[in-house]
């Protein structure tokens, strides 16, 4: 380990490739409850908001990981503090476990999640953000800390490079847009307005803006393209994406009780915001046409994969159903269910997926690996991961076509026709489940296996 | 420090156009009252109890939320409230099909959460849920099954809600005229602890129609 502060990465690594794991088997039970509801002791709810929030905060534990990761690289010197981002690490850790304690137990009795002093002790009943009141504070003084540690070492450092910046900017924008999540108002609509703010501004803003930092971290790491380039194209597509994205958000605006000009505005906004993953889709393949030494293989590799399922499900999966006049019907289906998925494994399980693979053997000092394993897990998921989406869409197509169309009731849809996609979804819900557990087999055992003859990680020559 | 002006496009850019979705925001927020009813203590209990029980884990509401159970945001405009307030105590126990639990809701709460859902179905939502536009019927339905809005809860070969039993064969269940007349005035008097509505509005011309096309389903 070259830098210290490389075990704060690696904490933050091991916490989140773990919780991935937790996240694919309770979304396998969800599965399961979609085609035999009563199945398991906790229902239905309790299971998704388990499977949301792990998600969440998997993702999250990534982002800080990769960021503590490159704000090391990239100032070359050991974090501010590092005790600390130690506290800080095991504080988000601890507070997590309690949280989903909480969640447990609310499965086995509802009633214990009760209102104290005005707000739910357990579970605030919001999907994505339940986490708790006391939680909340938690989170936020874990971030707060976290960002401070991280600009401390920059300017410390004196050294501020554009994707450092880019990327601790992304994480600021990422704490401040968790504040309209805590407040309770009584209007249900102005509920969703800001939980809105929240979810939208995380998932199509400031996350986009950190996966655009470090798509071009990542590839600077394994290709030897030069540092402009690619911080030139890093804020053609960050500010593209808040560009599209800020205001995109009137596509959540269409049918809460908002005013109708959010029609137009969501329409014309959110339309566009395929366009900046379009362009770091074509950034990264225009960066490995260019620059043909690869240093390491599985990185690139997975980074590109990750430019191009951002764009297939963030984007693609996204934009059929962004319009009012198709969001009309498909609003609150499985269509969105569908992408959501696919959604969130090109834009932020393959990111961060990718920068383990980038950062790890380097923090191990793993010259060359052997990356077999690797490869196994990211085709496993990506294909269960493909099969599932499809899986759904047919399901929502159905939905749409019947339910929204012909007026038949949703239970007859869900429990009839759509009974065949519950069982193909929790079928290839296994498949993903193996490559998840390839993947964390891989994570631990990384550089144990030796070097197969002819799959070196490495490309040293121009010519391949 | 060539890249100064691409900087400077994202930095400055990003922030014109948060400072838009700011102002929008002010201005939504200051039209947001007149497209709902006000909102009362009542109504606001009910959306506590809402978040208290987590219901947004399996149903959407605004079509936000989980994809698991029916929405709920025009439930109150078609169900009855008598049945949703019996469904919401003990939902097996009012529908042999749900797949709700029983999650321990006391009758307030009940109360509580279909003023809040009553609220939210007068909500102005530019028109969503739309009215589907290839409507299925089953079949010659009576004009009274139609006018009284029968198929919100019950179904015909297929076609209906699931909220009471199926009715495809009703005359093979129940095939006594006088006993569908009873159930029809006061469905309590002759199913114990009936979570259908009485229709006292109803005419006696009405409840004749509405049985003879019942004895039709064999």
């Amino acid at each position: 380990m070259k830098y210290k502060s490389h075990r704060i990465a690696m904490n933050f690594f091991t916490f989140a490739v773990l919780l991935f794991l937790v996240q694919v088997l309770v979304g396998l039970i969800a599965a399961g409850q979609f085609i035999k509801p009563d199945f398991f002791i906790i229902s239905f709810n309790i299971i998704r908001t388990l499977h949301i929030n792990a998600l969440v905060v998997w993702l999250l534990c990534g982002l800080m990981g990769a960021t503590y990761y490159v704000v090391v690289e990239e100032t070359e010197g050991e974090l501010w503090n590092l005790p600390l981002a130690h506290f800080q690490f095991w504080a988000t850790a601890i507070a997590t476990i309690l949280v989903v304690i909480g969640y447990i137990v609310m499965g086995l009795n509802p009633q214990a999640n009760k209102w104290v002093f005005g707000t739910l002790i357990l579970n605030e009943g919001r999907t994505y953000i339940e986490a708790p009141r006391w939680a909340d504070c938690l989170i936020a003084l874990s971030a707060i800390l976290f960002l401070f540690n991280n600009v401390m070492t920059i300017i410390k450092s004196k050294k501020i490079t554009g994707i450092q910046g880019t990327l601790i900017g992304g994480m600021v924008f990422l704490t401040l847009m968790y504040l309209p999540g805590m407040v309770y108002i009584k209007s249900m609509v102005k509920d969703q307005f800001w939980w809105w703010w929240v979810v939208h501004l995380w998932v199509e803003g400031a996350w986009e803006v950190i996966a655009g930092a470090l798509l071009a971290f990542m590839l600077l790491k394994v290709t030897n393209a030069p540092r402009h380039v690619l911080e030139r194209w890093m804020y053609i597509e960050v500010f593209l994406v808040l560009f599209t994205g800020i205001l995109g958000i009137g596509h959540h605006y269409y049918w809460i009780g908002t005013p109708p000009y959010w029609l137009w505005i969501g329409a014309i906004f959110s339309s566009l915001e395929p366009v900046p993953l379009l362009v770091m889709v074509w950034d990264a393949f225009r960066t490995t046409r260019e620059n043909r030494i690869i240093n390491n293989r599985i990185g690139l590799f997975l980074s590109v994969a990750h430019a191009i399922f951002n764009f297939v499900g963030a984007g693609l999966w996204g934009v059929i159903h962004t319009l009012p006049q198709v969001n009309k019907w498909t609003h609150g289906t499985q269509i969105t269910n569908a992408h959501g998925h696919l959604a969130f494994y090109g834009a932020y399980v393959l990111l961060i997926v990718a920068i383990i693979y980038i950062a790890v053997p380097n923090i191990k000092g793993l010259k060359d690996f052997n990356t077999d394993r690797a490869y196994k897990a990211f085709w496993w998921m990506t294909v269960s991961m493909i099969l599932m989406v499809l899986t759904l869409t047919g399901a929502g197509m159905v939905q749409v076509y019947m339910e929204r169309l012909m007026g038949v009731d949703y239970v007859v849809v869900k429990e009839h026709y759509n009974y065949w996609f519950w069982v193909f979804r929790a079928f290839f819900g296994v498949g993903f489940l193996i490559g998840v557990g390839l993947l964390v087999l891989d994570y631990f055992t990384m550089g144990n296996l030796p070097v197969r003859k002819g799959a070196s990680n490495i490309r040293t020559t121009a010519s391949a | 420090m060539e890249n100064n002006g691409y900087r400077n496009l994202f930095i400055f850019g990003s922030l014109a156009c948060f400072a838009i979705l700011i102002a929008l925001t002010v201005n939504t927020f200051g039209k947001l009252d007149q497209r709902a009813e006000p909102i009362t203590e009542e109504v606001n209990a009910g959306k506590m109890v809402w978040h208290k029980y987590d219901c947004i884990g399996c149903h959407t509401i605004l079509g936000n939320g989980s994809y698991f159970a029916p929405d709920m945001t025009k439930i109150a405009s078609r169900i009855p409230k008598s049945y949703l307030k019996k469904f919401l105590m003990d939902p097996k126990k009012t529908n042999a099909h749900a797949t709700m639990p029983k999650l321990g809701i006391t009758a307030e709460e009940a109360d509580q959460l279909i003023v809040f859902l009553d609220w939210i179905s007068k909500v102005d939502t530019n028109g969503w849920p739309p009215k589907p536009i290839m409507t299925v019927t089953a079949g010659n339905v009576a004009d009274a099954y139609t006018k009284y809005q029968c198929a919100d809860c019950h179904s015909i070969s297929g076609v209906g809600g699931t909220s009471g039993p199926d009715l495809s064969h009703e005359a093979s269940i129940h095939p006594d005229a006088d006993w569908q007349l009873r159930h029809l005035t006061d469905p309590a008097s002759v199913v114990a602890d009936s979570a259908m509505t009485p229709f006292p509005d109803m005419s006696q011309e009405e409840r004749t129609q509405i049985v003879n096309f019942l004895l039709t389903l064999k």
